[in-house]
């Protein structure tokens, strides 16, 4: 048999904890509100029955203000789940309780869980959970999530209220005052004529007091419909001349009244404040002169561990990719197939690959700063910039997870209350510098700006960051004037974070990258690699094989000719050795003109390979030219002239756009590395190198690739947000007339004052 | 930029001149009298736990001053100056 139990409660209550340890299931674990957006579902099975987990977003409310609060009232009335489970944060109960008198006035039968049982204690709270239990008609378990101390009980309690609803009788009414619980009456009754599925009429009466909107449209779809909305009228108009205020007012006031009630029954208070760590916490980080100077030096160390930790593995897994690469290639004997799957698949993919460690460790240290509680601060500090742009602080969280990848950051913004919020939101995310786009900078910083690659990376993030803010303020000014919802954020206690979530969390991220990886980029290094590979005949202009038949030539005649002077010197130095001390071969002059001979030798032979080496780069250049990713650079050619990019950055722009991570391995195509060279990226660094670009062009390019056009995924991701394909290619066309601009003034102006060239 | 000295939102007359939350320096209790502002907004504080006669502690402002912080009902809040002016309180330490 199947039971299907919803888990509802406040933001910040550990609902998703719970969720994980009852389920097992991969969950994602925040702690700044609102961490889970959508419904989540699992199951588990409990003494011979199945029970399927829905895991409702967190919401401090039932009034259906934002799409979270819609969504929960939406499945608990359309769905009916056999059980709602209601977690409760014991620490902070009086709030959380607000939520629980709306949940027993919808009439589910309700399973009450005070979880952070532990930091109530510690706070100084006693909670007597037995009384609480009567008061509130439901039963009572307390759980401490973090630890799983009591998900037995609770398991069993589900259990229990799942298969003896039938013969329960109903829950409690929360009780408000007479003059009020006189006008529900009323209602109630009026009700109760036309409806006989249901016992929410309560419910609904306390709905229309508090002008709800879909309530009221449901009863115009009622037979004695106008009757009950007329008696709205009245009762609402009566209610709100006695309390003077409005009917919503009066219930939260009379809900809250019920609550305080309670709580004077069945919790005795000790507060002891010198236990409220948060709070020391929070005087450093959120210090009046320290807290932005840490915020900034946090952002700094983030990167700078993802980029010199990650270096790394990074190594380990370029040897890992270069070894399948030899190992296959090696045994596949020369064919289309052996190309495609050497350099089109794992080559390809493999150029991805070797960013994976600096993209889980970015992960992961994002996930320390959501489970913390410091992302909440985090919006705490930058709120009055968030502000400025016309935004909430709460903005800046998808802002700052757009550093990891862009599409679960749009996704995100449905943490905003405004939809006007979540549109500019989006607009300005890809100016996020994401983690697909950390590769090419590690590429193209590294090989121009070798010693100062991480400041020009970090000034790459800056400049996002730049652009991301001017622009939001230019769109709250232009095309979506108006005023950002009012700021109201909890700031929840600083937590330990739990392994367990920490890595849950951060694969759950890294696996979609993973999953990226396996699917669009394949398909895009694999349409790379066929671009590279037709038409198989092309045309050289130069004869490359008598070129290097003549490197040969001329390098074979030098080093005859220096042998031939090396003999001549040797017969001539032991005709004048005239010492008796020791043989010829042992003295000083026979010594230094051998080492002589040795290291002109070697020199010889290391400007030959290097020549041979130029020469096969040439001939590769041309034949790559000549194949269709040239023809379609060269058809570009003209318009990225004036940014300074050759055909070979047209190429591989265009490919980025599938993935901006495919900039890489073009690059890696276009150099035709992976066969000569003993370490891919290396390769790819000398042939740009070799290619005429200039650090001022590799400047621009890494601008370009900064804000050109979002890669595909998020534009799916931005039309699927917005919902309109207007704002989808606005965006695409704003990033891309902006990543033109800005190449080509770096360009222009770069050349005037004879920078970086 | 930033001004915070724009026109007071309209409460009750017996509340017209009184004081504001944003108006409490850090560390200052106040109780809650009344709260202006939209519907929207007033509800939402009033779901939060802002009732009439809680007692709110303004904690601290954050470092570029504004939003600041409140402790109420036990728990951590942060409003902005803009809207914690909409907010009429008596002083109550």
């Amino acid at each position: 048999m199947n039971f299907n139990i919803a888990l509802a409660g406040n933001p910040n209550c550990g609902k998703t904890t719970i969720f994980n340890i009852l389920t097992g299931a991969r969950q994602h674990v925040g702690n700044w509100p609102g961490v889970t957006v959508e419904r989540k579902s699992g199951h588990y099975t409990y003494s011979d029955y199945k029970f399927n987990l829905i895991d409702l977003p967190g919401t401090y409310s039932l009034t259906a203000f934002s799409a979270e609060e819609t969504v929960v009232r939406q499945y608990l009335i359309d769905d009916v789940p056999e059980v709602v489970v209601n977690i409760v944060d014991a620490s902070n109960l009086e709030r959380n309780l607000f939520l629980t008198t709306q949940l027993i006035e919808l009439g589910r039968p309700l399973v009450i869980v005070l979880n952070m049982m532990d930091m109530a204690e510690e706070k100084g709270l006693k909670i007597d959970t037995e009384t609480l239990s009567t008061l509130l008609g439901a039963p009572v378990v307390s759980v401490v999530g973090r630890t799983g101390e009591g998900v037995d009980i609770l398991k069993e309690k589900i259990l229990r209220v799942a298969t003896e609803q039938s013969k329960k009788s109903r829950p409690i009414n929360i009780n408000y005052p007479r003059d009020i619980e006189t006008e529900l009456q009323k209602l109630s009754a009026l009700m109760e004529v036309s409806n006989d599925k249901d016992h929410l009429d309560r419910w609904r009466s306390v709905k229309l007091l508090e002008s709800d909107k879909d309530t009221r449209d449901e009863m115009r779809l009622r037979s004695n419909g106008s009757e009950i909305l007329d008696q709205t009228n009245i009762s609402t108009e009566r209610i709100e001349t006695l309390f003077k205020d409005t009917g919503r007012a009066i219930i939260s006031y009379a809900r809250y009244g019920f609550i305080q009630g309670a709580l004077r029954e069945c919790v005795e208070e000790n507060l002891k404040l010198s236990t409220d760590y948060s709070r020391q916490i929070d005087r450093v980080l959120t210090h009046r002169w320290l807290g932005l100077p840490i915020f900034g030096f946090f952002m700094w160390l983030m990167f700078k561990i993802t980029y010199d930790l990650g270096s790394i593995p990074m190594d380990w897994v370029d040897a890992g990719v270069v070894m399948l690469m030899n190992f296959f290639s090696g045994i596949l004997p020369s064919s289309m197939f052996a190309s495609l799957l050497v350099d089109g698949v794992i080559g390809g993919v493999g150029a991805i690959a070797v960013f994976l460690p600096n993209i889980f460790i970015l992960f992961f240290i994002i996930a320390i700063l959501e489970d913390s509680g410091y992302m909440a601060r985090v919006a705490f500090i930058m709120d009055r910039i968030m502000h400025n742009i016309g935004l909430h602080g709460k903005a800046f969280i998808p802002m700052i997870m757009g550093f990891g990848c862009n599409v679960p950051a749009i996704m995100g913004t449905r943490i905003l209350e405004s939809r006007r919020d979540r549109i500019l939101t989006v607009l300005i995310n890809p100016f996020m510098s994401c983690s697909a786009r950390l590769p090419v900078y590690i590429l193209v910083g590294g090989a121009f700006f070798p010693e100062q690659a991480a400041t020009v990376i970090f000034s790459m993030y800056v400049l996002g960051i730049v652009v991301a803010i001017t622009s939001g303020k230019l769109f709250s000014r232009t095309i979506l004037k108006g005023m950002s919802k009012p700021f109201v954020l909890e700031l929840p206690p600083y937590q330990r974070p739990t392994g367990r979530s920490l890595l849950l969390h951060t694969w759950e991220r890294g696996y979609l990258f993973i999953q990226k990886m396996g699917t669009v980029i394949l398909v895009g290094s694999v349409l790379v690699w066929a671009l590279g590979y037709f038409p198989r005949e092309v045309e050289l202009e130069t004869d490359y094989q008598t070129i290097e038949t003549q490197i040969k030539h001329k390098y074979d005649d030098q080093s005859i000719e220096l042998s031939e002077k090396y003999i001549r010197s040797l017969e001539q130095s032991e005709r004048e050795y005239h010492s008796e001390m020791v043989p010829f071969l042992q003295s000083k002059n026979y010594l230094s003109l051998k080492a002589q001979h040795d290291s002109l030798g070697y020199l010889i032979h290391t400007t030959e390979k290097l020549e041979v080496y130029a020469n096969k780069q040439a001939e590769l250049g041309e034949i790559m030219s000549k194949r269709w990713i040239g023809r379609l650079g060269k058809v570009i050619q003209p318009l990225i002239e004036p940014l300074g990019f050759t055909w070979r950055e047209g190429v591989a722009l265009i490919t980025g756009f599938v993935a901006k991570e495919i900039v890489v391995s073009t690059y890696g195509v276009l150099f035709g590395v992976g066969e000569d060279v003993d370490e891919a990226s290396q390769g790819v660094i000398q042939g740009l190198r070799s290619s005429g670009m200039t650090p001022l062009v590799a400047l621009g390019f890494m601008i370009f690739t900064l804000l050109y056009t979002p890669c595909l995924a998020t534009v799916a991701a931005i039309k699927r947000e917005t919902g309109t394909w207007a704002y989808t290619f606005f965006s695409i066309g704003y990033s891309l007339g902006l990543a033109y601009s800005l190449a080509f003034a770096v360009n222009y102006f770069g050349r005037m004052f004879n920078w970086l060239s | 930029m930033f001004n915070f000295k724009k026109p007071r939102h309209k409460l009750s007359e017996e509340n017209k001149d009184g004081l504001r939350l944003s108006d409490l320096k850090p560390g200052e209790k106040g109780r809650v009298l009344e709260i202006g502002g939209s519907e929207q907004f007033r509800l939402r504080l009033i779901e939060m736990g802002l009732t009439r006669d809680t007692e709110v502690c303004v904690d601290k402002y954050a470092p570029l001053l504004d939003p600041l912080e409140l402790i109420v009902k036990g728990y951590h809040l942060s409003l902005r100056g803009i809207d914690a002016q909409k907010i009429s309180v008596e002083r109550s330490n």
